[in-house]
């Protein structure tokens, strides 16, 4: 183990440049009192008005429907990712970030093939995988993306010989499920082998805390549909601080206790039963968690945690400002979209 | 008898101590200031306005290797090596080399931390706060100027010893 005089020097050298140009961009981003406007806002070209003046402003100008917004936006994440590249961080770091994407790409081609659907415009650009290629050949995808096709296709097989044996049909769903379960589970693991190799101990803290949210939450919905404890513990993911052990044996408890059980996990201090209860409330509870891992990073003076977390910032500002844009477009009320509204990287409470 | 310590003259010991306050100086502050230049040059790099202000905390721990090239020079001047003195009894030599290492010491420490300090308080300058962002690397300086006081003071009286003999 390095002494930590040494590492904070090496880190400080490291990191210094990345630091001080997220410094300098965190004032941009946007506050409390922008969102607030943004959801009082009367019509959606008044949402578009006050982002003008904002680095959203070039990207949404003259934007009209919901297609536009996801371009512009899309656009706004590609200019962060963009400046991550310019940073000077490992290369393993870098790669975090937009290798979520290639995952999430994956996946829609995947359930397409399931569902026999076109799935080229519902692709993200900002993968590390040029789009053509994930829609291509499965032989010609990069690793890990081709083991992972494999590996799913496998498993939808295995599905399909199952049932033929039991002379009973794989419905449309468990064929989706299965592929959200193995790339769900192959992406949580190529996340934690990039914190890994990239030595920031905030990253891998990241994965493990999104690990945790991503299991409550399914083992809350799954609850509460009445899924079988033997349905649920094979998506449960690992990685997470609350071991798989520990959500399998809280399964068992009623919905209420299960929910306080889960609210009083160490990993996940903060989150209110309540709030894990109702259905509207928890994502906005669990994405809280995540808002107040990033605050925490931005108060390191130096190192990886304040670049990390500019980044994880932008894309919940970026996922933010979608939900009020889109939401404002389909008709949403100003109530509604407030309950949607999520505490921000910089802002209080 | 050969008058030394470990093998080496008195000269040899004050030599020694007069280096390692130079260059140990001089490590911190390169040190230092690559870390706060780094933090400085992120923020100028998005906004040139904040030059004049920003300077100041990337030069701070520059001050060290100063401190550590004044405690060279004195001891060089206060036993004569530069009139070409080279025979300093060794018990002497040896307490030269002693009162060198409070600076030594302290100025590479308190450089390299003043350097994260700085950097740290550049964040300050980026948000355009209102807080004097210099003050902080500054109390940091304190404890090298404690050292090189202590420091001058231990030569000075070494300096009268070593003229009574």
């Amino acid at each position: 183990m390095r002494p930590p005089l040494l590492k904070a020097v090496k880190d400080s050298i490291r990191y210094g440049y990345a630091v001080g140009r997220v410094r300098a961009l965190e004032a941009r981003v946007l506050r409390d009192a922008a969102y607030e406007r943004l959801v009082d806002a009367p019509t959606f070209a008044e949402q578009l008005r006050i982002l003008s003046d904002t680095a959203y402003g070039q990207y949404l100008e003259g934007a009209q429907t919901a297609d536009d917004v996801e371009r512009g936006l899309e656009r706004a994440l590609e200019s962060v990712y963009g400046l991550v590249a310019e940073l000077g961080l490992p290369e393993s770091m870098t790669r975090f970030f937009r290798v979520r994407h290639d995952f999430a790409n994956l996946r829609a081609r995947l359930k397409a093939d399931v569902l026999g659907a076109s799935v080229e415009r519902d692709l993200s650009p900002l993968g590390t995988v040029p789009i053509e290629v994930v829609t291509g050949a499965v032989r010609e995808l990069p690793e890990p993306l081709r083991r992972v096709a494999a590996e799913a296709l496998d498993a939808l097989a295995a599905l399909d010989a199952d049932a033929e044996r039991r002379g009973t049909e794989v419905s449309t769903l468990a064929k989706l499920e299965t592929v959200d379960r193995v790339v769900e589970r192959a992406e949580y693991a190529e996340l934690a082998s990039l914190a890994r190799a990239s030595k920031s101990d905030f990253l891998g803290e990241y994965v493990a805390l999104s690990v945790d949210l991503a299991n409550v939450k399914r083992v809350i919905r799954a609850k509460r549909r009445g899924a079988a404890l033997a349905e649920v513990e094979p998506s449960l993911l690992d990685g997470g601080r609350v071991p798989r052990t520990r959500l399998a044996a809280a399964y068992a408890l009623p919905l209420e206790e299960l929910a306080e059980r889960l609210a009083s996990e160490h990993a996940l201090r903060g989150v209110q039963a309540e709030d894990l209860l109702a259905l509207d409330r928890l994502d906005v509870a669990t994405d809280a968690l995540a808002v107040r891992m990033m605050r925490a990073g931005r108060a390191v003076p130096l190192g990886a945690e304040p670049v990390v977390a500019y980044v994880l910032a932008r894309e919940a500002e970026v996922r933010q400002l979608r939900v009020l844009l889109i939401g404002k477009l389909a008709g949403l009320g100003t109530e509604e979209l407030r309950a949607r509204l999520r505490k921000v990287y910089v802002g209080r409470g | 008898m050969k008058d030394a310590i470990l093998g080496m003259s008195g000269t040899d010991w004050a030599l020694l101590g007069a280096g390692l306050a130079a260059v140990l100086g001089g490590i911190g502050s390169a040190i230092g200031i690559t870390t706060a230049s780094s933090t400085a040059s992120g923020i100028l790099s998005e906004d040139g306005s904040k030059f004049g202000k920003l300077l100041p905390l990337a030069a701070m721990p520059g001050t060290q290797g100063i401190y550590g090239f004044i405690t060279a020079v004195l001891v060089v001047i206060f036993f004569n090596i530069l009139g070409g003195k080279v025979d300093l009894p060794a018990a002497i030599g040896f307490k030269v080399f002693l009162a060198c290492l409070p600076v030594a010491f302290l100025a590479l420490v308190s450089a390299i931390y003043q350097g994260m300090t700085g950097a740290a308080a550049a964040g300050i300058v980026a948000a355009d706060q209102p807080a004097p962002a210099l003050i902080f690397p500054a109390l940091v300086e304190t404890y090298a100027v404690l050292a090189l006081i202590v420091t001058i003071l231990m030569l000075l009286g070494l300096q009268s010893a070593a003229q009574a003999l």
